[in-house]
């Protein structure tokens, strides 16, 4: 009997074992576009909620200057106490966006970069020195004065610690020799290798300060339970497993602001309970995947419940160049025009945001687009004629079978990878699959988990595959990791980017002049060029641009960007590329 | 007593194979949990960077055997060390804060079915042939076969979104702190029964309907005719004769139930926004948090060998054909 149960106790074990390695099975769709720390836009089935009027509210709201912002900034089950804005991965978002500040923000949504603790910034003639001018009387939330003295620390930590979590540790490792304080007010940066782009990631660094920092022996595993920061909400009054209240610094440097008291964080665990929750109107900001938003969300009450979402990161289509014929750009620009990208949209995207055009970027670089570029990037518009023939022009024949020969006398047949989980990239990566039997290519989608997938994505070993861009204040991060020789490793490393290990050597040489430059007008021209080079070459398909996820509802609140008056980016959470512009809509939004 | 002691040893033999295993799995996963992080981050890493947070998170190029001995140490004497997933914070200090929901939740589920499906199991052979015979063990067979996360959504659309009946997510309501106030109890009462009553619902068939077969072939015996000849009343054959010997099957199976209870409600839990441990489990697995895994799937070994030795304990009192096996 008893060695019955010890048996079946055993099974159990393998089964658990089983579920652990085939956790694709029970892992929740992970995070897909945009967002990509911890929220989790993922496209599973929520159940039509477009059926029943507005609930009453359950946030209490008594007098306004009183009143609590409710936001869904993350997905977890339960909240473990965690404001180490350095954590790389566990730290609560608050904890970066609404506590701490940095010296600059850059408005994603404007393209300005936007005085905080500085006041100013400035180049010495030759790019060498960066000069920031810091904000008088800031108080830190404990009431001591901030100075150049925090920004010296916050520095010096990152430098001396690299596992703590930045942007810009290269940079201060690579081009930057040192920075000083002159006096108690001003921070110089002295670099040793020029280059410009770093101004954006300097300023965007969030500070720390060191009269508190400094006694901590070890900032990596430090939880940093009761922070003490500039930002305008720092005092956690209440902390539970599945909700946390932030109440406003009693010592903001921004008079007046905020105007309200505090903001409350409920704990979800996933998208599907964060959306019936914001449907029901218990929610004031949420950065979440909705499907089918104007039915399920902005018909529940389409005076008070809003919307925007705005293209950001790209979504691409790599093909290895390494895999022949794919060395060509004209097969590849082949290829690109046989995808029918509107209906790509239509099916993965729910056509929240428009296809991108041939230069990769999307509208959050507006400002930069060169219009003749996007006239020569005739290759992404659905034209699978032209691309037939240019396919039989390369000299790629049909078979008998209609899929072409490859110039190794096997037929066309290739894989083409998206993580596991990951249903927007994957039903796109069916029309695409499906769109390719037209130009007698026969694409298999291959799903693999996403930990797999990106080992063999990361390490040049694939053939097809979707994946997102980088990102940043400007298009050089875009272009550096699409054709540049910085960004490539040996394959069977791990690339962080240019994983098709391709280079355009007059693309490496603009974007080493783009470095060497604080000329707007010159930095102007450099990009029109390299948005001419990756038209030309077709180093990656251009797809879609992952939304930005943003819904926001002014029962109780006013004073979100929206649509006509998008003075910041809306989602209330923080990623590399756009922190910490949540602190530039909490200091605007006002209680009704 | 010597039964007792051979039966120790084979459990810490269990006990050390789950460990190793414990250690070996999640080894073999593909990729590893830094480089899980970088995906979640999207790149934008340094190979510095990289390097450090590999030190920082323990990972070590020591040998395997040193690790694992390590690993061992560390595991009796309780210590999982740091999250990786939720890095800085203890693996000891998250399931804190999850245990008890999970346990609170599982209890309860298994209790309310193990005791509903027992008692109308008994009633239902006892009446075997009647109108709840015929429509009690096919209703429960049905809905027991619809996929769980279905009837999870159901519930949760029509009685938490439509109807408003109750609370659609969380273990208790977000305006209260927790303590021993009668609203407190009211609020984790009031968002227990979504979560516990779906469940409920699903798993009382399997009860019900063990409970009745061998009910049946109780009845069938020589001393229930006894029993019923002597003009004992009903009721006393029923449960004082017949359910306390046909129960030992389910009775079993109730103590293996108990050691499911740590990992089997992830759906519920994730479904109905609970704060339990499920979605730990499943965050840990994806993120390569080995730490919290290791702790997780240890608890739920050791939680299911211990539920069988207590049943074996049991048994031991309640049966005593077992004591010469």
């Amino acid at each position: 009997m008893f060695r019955y149960k010890i048996y079946t106790a055993m099974a159990v074990l393998v089964l658990a074992a089983l579920v652990l390695a085939a956790c694709g099975g029970v892992s929740i769709p992970a995070a897909t576009q945009g967002p990509a720390v911890t929220q989790a836009p993922a496209v599973t089935a929520v159940p039509n909620i477009a059926t029943q009027a507005p609930a009453p509210s359950a946030a209490p709201t008594t007098d306004a200057s009183k009143a609590f912002l409710t936001v869904n900034m993350e997905q977890q089950s339960t909240w473990v106490r965690n404001f180490n804005l350095f954590s790389p991965d566990s730290r609560l978002q608050a904890g970066n966006g609404v506590m701490y500040e940095p010296l600059m923000i850059f408005n994603k949504a404007t393209g300005e970069l936007v005085p905080w603790l500085a006041t100013a910034y400035s180049w010495n003639a030759d790019n060498t020195v960066l000069t920031f001018k810091l904000r008088q009387n800031v108080l830190w939330s404990d009431g001591q004065p901030f100075t150049a003295k925090d920004v010296i620390y916050t520095f010096d930590l990152l430098k001396a610690k690299p596992e703590l979590l930045n942007n810009i540790g290269s940079i201060l490792t690579d081009n930057v020799d040192g920075w000083s304080a002159p006096d108690d007010f001003t921070v110089e940066f002295k670099f040793k290798v020029i280059h410009t782009p770093a101004l954006h990631l300097l300023a965007n660094q969030l500070i720390v300060p060191e009269h508190i920092w400094k006694d901590i022996p070890d900032p990596a595993t430090f939880t940093n339970e009761n922070p003490v920061g500039t930002g305008p909400f720092t005092e956690v009054t209440k902390f539970q497993d599945q909700i946390y209240v932030v109440e406003k610094n009693p010592h903001y440097w921004q008079a007046g602001k905020p105007y309200f008291q505090g903001l409350r964080f409920p704990a979800y665990p996933g998208n599907d309970q964060a959306n019936l929750a914001l449907a029901n109107g218990e929610l004031d900001w949420a950065g979440n995947f909705v499907p089918d938003v104007e039915k399920t969300f902005v018909a529940k009450n389409p005076q008070d419940f809003h919307y925007y979402f705005l293209g950001g990161d790209g979504v691409l289509l790599y093909i290895n160049p390494a895999v022949k014929p794919f060395d060509s750009a004209d097969v590849r620009k082949a290829v690109s025009m046989g995808i029918d990208r509107k209906m790509v949209l239509n099916v993965a995207m729910f056509d929240y945001v428009p296809p991108l055009d041939a230069t990769g970027l999307s509208d959050e670089f507006k400002i930069w687009k060169s219009a003749e570029a996007v006239a020569a990037g005739t290759w992404t518009n659905y034209d699978p004629k032209t691309a037939n023939e240019m396919l039989d022009k390369a000299g790629l024949n049909k078979g008998a079978d209609g899929i072409r020969i490859g110039p190794d006398g096997k037929p066309m047949k290739y894989a083409l990878l998206s993580p596991n989980g990951w249903t927007d990239w994957n039903s796109a990566c069916q029309i695409i699959s499906q769109n390719m039997k037209d130009l007698g290519i026969e694409i298999t989608l291959d799903t693999p988990e996403e930990n797999s997938w990106q080992e063999q994505v990361f390490q040049g070993k694939f053939q097809w595959t979707l994946s997102w861009s980088s990102g940043g204040a400007t298009p050089y991060e875009f272009y550096r990791g699409q054709m540049s020789k910085m960004t490539i490793l040996p394959i069977g490393q791990n690339a962080n980017e240019n994983w098709g290990r391709f280079d355009d050597p007059k693309a490496d040489q603009l974007l080493d002049e783009y470095g060497q430059t604080s000329d707007p007008a010159k930095q102007k021209d450099i990009m029109n060029q390299l948005q001419m080079i990756f038209v030309n070459d077709a180093p990656a398909l251009p797809l879609f641009p992952g939304p930005d996820w943003y819904e926001y509802v002014t029962t109780r609140f006013t004073g979100f960007p929206t649509k006509e008056n998008p003075y910041a980016p809306g989602p209330p959470y923080n990623t590399p590329s756009f922190a910490p512009n949540t602190l530039l809509v909490l200091t605007e939004l006002k209680p009704k | 007593m010597k039964y007792v002691l051979r039966h120790l040893g084979l459990y810490l033999l269990a006990i050390w194979v789950s460990l190793t295993l414990n250690f070996v799995l999640p080894r073999t996963m593909p990729g590893d949990p830094v480089s899980a992080l970088i995906g979640r981050m999207h790149g934008r890493f340094s190979p510095a960077q990289i390097e450090a947070l590999r030190k920082a998170y323990g990972f070590t190029n020591a040998p395997l055997v040193e690790q694992y001995l390590q690993y061992l140490g560390h595991a009796v004497r309780g210590d999982f060390g740091l999250s990786i997933s939720a890095y800085p914070v203890k693996v000891s200090a998250i399931i804190s804060t999850a245990l008890m929901w999970t346990v609170l939740l599982g209890v309860i589920t298994l209790l309310l079915s193990f005791v509903l499906g027992t008692i109308l199991g008994v009633i239902v052979a006892w009446r075997r042939g009647g109108i709840l015979d015929s429509v009690l063990p096919s209703l429960f067979n049905f809905i027991g076969s619809f996929p769980y996360f279905f009837l999870a959504m159901l519930a949760l659309f029509i009685f938490g979104f439509t109807l408003d009946w109750f609370p659609m997510s969380h273990a208790y309501s977000d305006l209260l702190s927790p303590g021993p106030t009668w609203e407190f109890i009211g609020s984790v009462v009031v968002h227990l029964i979504m979560p516990a009553g779906t469940v409920i619902l699903i798993s009382v068939g399997g009860w019900l309907i063990g409970m009745r077969s061998t009910m049946i072939a109780v009845l069938a015996e020589d001393y229930i005719i006894m029993a019923e000849a002597k003009g004992l009343p009903q009721w006393q054959v029923m449960f004082n004769y017949a359910m306390r010997n046909a129960i030992l099957p389910n009775f079993t199976q109730f103590g293996m139930s108990i050691g499911f209870i740590l990992g089997g409600q992830i759906l519920t839990e994730i479904v109905f926004s609970y704060p339990g441990l499920g979605f730990y489990l499943v965050r840990a697995v994806t993120a390569h948090d080995y730490p919290l895994m290791q702790a997780l799937f240890l608890m739920i070994t050791v939680a299911i060998l211990a539920a069988n030795l207590i049943v074996d304990m049991l048994y031991v009192r309640l049966d005593p054909r077992v004591r010469t096996t």
